[in-house]
């Protein structure tokens, strides 16, 4: 009669650290998707060493990207509804990242061509990462937008989660920009929410799953 | 008070069976259900991991890829989400606490799909298909639990991250009631659905355990019948035991009363012979009476011996041993044992060219013999007559041979008692001699019948089956 009882209060046992357990892996699951990218300060002007240089008299979008990270789809996602609520107001560019010692098929994925479908969208290979330590992106979909006199109004990501689209308020955040244009207010910033650019020691430990 | 219990029992006894097959039936379904979500954790588990492979494989820094955390998380959260529900399914089969824990893990298994995809919107479908599929264990509780976890994870990540569960960044407070108002209509129609099925179930239960209820009446009523048959078997035996007892009785006070006349002649006959000889020895020998006495002497002690013999004939339960035996030779056998009588002619009618049965000899000459007598002993005194002896038959076919007369005929009321042992109409004889007749046929698997006519005669009609001549061939 013991024997029973004992099974019993053993499978109690045993639901209540495997409901523990799911917590834990789920609330560990939710932090590394809620968690941002490291970051680095931008430049407040647009650098004159960027390439190509920006058009004068018109905002411009600059995304650094990761070639090959799952997370930067998204991003791409929520770059093409700004681009299509911008309606032509807006110059982009997506910089995807190109190592040193790596071919040009490793950077023109899928996600190169994800981008290059997006209408006014250019899609560029940043040689060796120079663009993005110039703009000061270290996590792929980091996204800057100047302003019409290349002033920094915007800096992050335009998702809220690494790899989940939808509505989010640094997509929010540019697209108010934007319908304020003249504008001269300060800058926006939001989390970033990608792969590691590069792989200093400390960058991969936070930007990496 | 007696109707009522008599009544009322059958129908207590066939709730209770009908409950018992109900519960057996749904414990059955559950058990099967635990299994198909055993297999289907595996299913999902091996899916999880490959959407983790394909949406998300890798997480990198630089030109350096690893393992996406996604892939972790579908690689170990899925095993514990798989791992548990199947370990409930194997080792406590039907039992509540798997079902609630199968659906436990089965709604996380969504919110781990929408996870992995993205927090695609499509794959919120997995939850109404998860409840589709929870709904086979015809447990309303079951879905009642999986419903509660559904609206707890909408309430807790609506709180924590809305986007994932919501899509938007700041959604109405009571967002989770509008999702959870579609998961309760599709929980109201399972509910309606498993309410119908478990109907059916019970109707099916109540209609096994009445067949089942019937079933046990006619093995009831077949036992019965079986006893009541074993006691009409014994009394029938003791009825053969008394009828035996009665007709050795019978037959002990006939043969006592056959063989008293014939004792009590020779008794006088030795009488008159010892007081003669013990008078003059030599004397006797030119006594008429001495070889007249002698004679009644033999004669009487023959017909005891006829008695004895005849009697003997009947008792014996020999089988026949069956031999080829050619018919016409044996029916000439028999027509020489019996004694000639003035005017009555013994036909064998016999053809030579019949094939040749197989018969016990001896037995079938005694039958030969028997019927031969009778029919000869059936002529009225004075007059002539004939007795014929046929016989026809085939190598495969069934064989009969037949005695007539055209004698006086058997009486329409004697006739049926003919081939009963004891029977007689004639003043010396034992009334064995067709019972005899007709035990050697029966013995040889045939049968025997007669057709009498008063004042034409009389035509005994043996019948033997193929086998016989089959046998001889």
């Amino acid at each position: 009669m013991k024997r029973p009882a004992f099974a019993r209060g053993m499978w109690v046992a045993l639901g209540v650290l495997w409901l523990a357990a799911m917590g834990v892996g789920f609330s560990l699951l939710t932090r590394h998707s809620l968690t941002p990218g490291d970051r680095q300060e931008a430049p407040s002007r647009w650098p004159e060493e960027a390439r190509p240089p920006r058009v004068e008299g018109r905002p411009t979008l600059v995304m650094l990207a990761h070639p090959r990270c799952p997370c930067t789809r998204a991003s791409l996602g929520e770059l093409a509804v700004v681009m299509e609520h911008a309606r032509g107001r807006l110059d982009a560019r997506v910089l995807f990242l190109r190592p040193e010692g790596t071919t040009g098929d490793w950077t023109q994925g899928a996600l190169w061509r994800a981008a290059a479908g997006i209408p006014g969208v250019r899609v560029l290979a940043d040689e060796g990462g120079t663009q993005a330590r110039l703009f000061g992106a270290v996590t792929s979909g980091h996204s800057l937008l100047y302003d019409a006199e290349g002033r920094l109004r915007f800096s992050g990501g335009l998702t809220a989660a690494r790899g989940h689209r939808g509505d989010n308020p640094g997509r929010d955040a540019v697209e108010a920009l934007l319908r304020d244009s003249g504008g001269s207010g300060g800058t926006s910033e939001h989390g970033v929410y990608g792969c590691a650019l590069e792989e200093p020691p400390g960058v991969r430990a936070t930007n990496t799953p | 008070m007696k109707l009522s219990e008599d009544v009322s029992g059958p129908t207590v006894a066939l709730k209770e069976r009908a409950v018992l097959l109900f519960r057996e039936h749904l414990g059955a379904v559950r058990r099967r259900t635990d299994r198909l979500f055993a297999g289907l954790m595996l299913a999902q588990w091996a899916f999880g991991i490959l959407v983790a492979l394909f949406v998300a494989p890798y997480g990198w820094g630089g030109k350096d890829g690893a393992p996406h955390a996604h892939v972790y998380a579908a690689l170990f959260l899925g095993a514990a989400l798989t791992v548990f529900p199947i370990a409930l399914a194997r080792w406590r089969p039907g039992d509540a606490a798997t079902r609630h824990g199968v659906a436990l893990a089965q709604m996380l298994w969504s919110s781990l799909l929408i996870h992995l995809t993205g927090g695609r919107v499509e794959t919120h479908f997995h939850v109404f298909v998860s409840l589709a599929f929870l709904a086979l264990y015809r447990d309303p509780w079951v879905l009642l639990s999986a419903t509660c976890a559904t609206i707890a994870d909408h309430i807790i990540r609506g709180f924590l991250w809305p986007e994932s569960v919501y899509g938007v960044v700041d959604p109405e407070w009571w967002r989770f009631l509008e999702h959870g108002f579609w998961v309760g209509i599709l929980d109201m129609v399972l509910l309606h659905a498993g309410r119908g099925m478990r109907r059916e179930m019970r109707e099916v239960a109540v209609r096994r355990a009445e067949l089942e209820l019937a079933r046990e009446r006619e093995e009831e009523k077949s036992a019965a019948l079986d006893r009541a048959l074993r006691e009409l078997s014994g009394f029938q035996e003791h009825l053969i035991r008394v009828e035996k007892l009665a007709a050795v009785g019978q037959l002990a006070a006939s043969v006592g009363h056959e063989l008293r006349n014939p004792l009590a002649a020779v008794r006088n006959a030795h009488a008159y012979l010892s007081r003669r000889l013990s008078r003059d020895v030599i004397g006797a020998a030119d006594d008429p009476r001495v070889p007249q006495f002698l004679g009644v002497m033999e004669r009487e002690l023959g017909a005891c011996a006829k008695i004895i013999s005849d009697l003997l004939d009947f008792a014996r339960e020999r089988p026949p041993a069956l031999q080829p035996c050619p018919l016409r030779p044996l029916v000439d056998e028999a027509i020489g044992v019996v004694p000639p009588r003035d005017g009555v002619r013994i036909i064998n009618e016999v053809p030579e060219s019949l094939p040749v049965p197989s018969l016990d000899k001896e037995q079938f000459r005694q039958v030969l013999v028997n019927l031969v007598q009778n029919a000869v002993e059936a002529m009225p005194t004075g007059r002539t007559g004939q007795v014929s002896v046929l016989a026809e038959g085939q190598d495969a076919g069934p064989w009969a041979i037949r005695v007539i007369d055209d004698g006086a005929g058997i009486p329409p009321d004697v006739l049926p008692k003919i081939f009963e042992p004891l029977f007689t109409t004639k003043t010396r004889g034992t009334g064995l001699g067709l019972a005899i007749v007709a035990n050697m046929v029966q013995r040889h698997g045939g049968t025997i019948s007669v057709r009498s006519e008063a004042g034409r005669g009389s035509e005994f009609h043996i019948h033997l089956p193929a086998t016989a001549a089959a046998q001889a061939a």
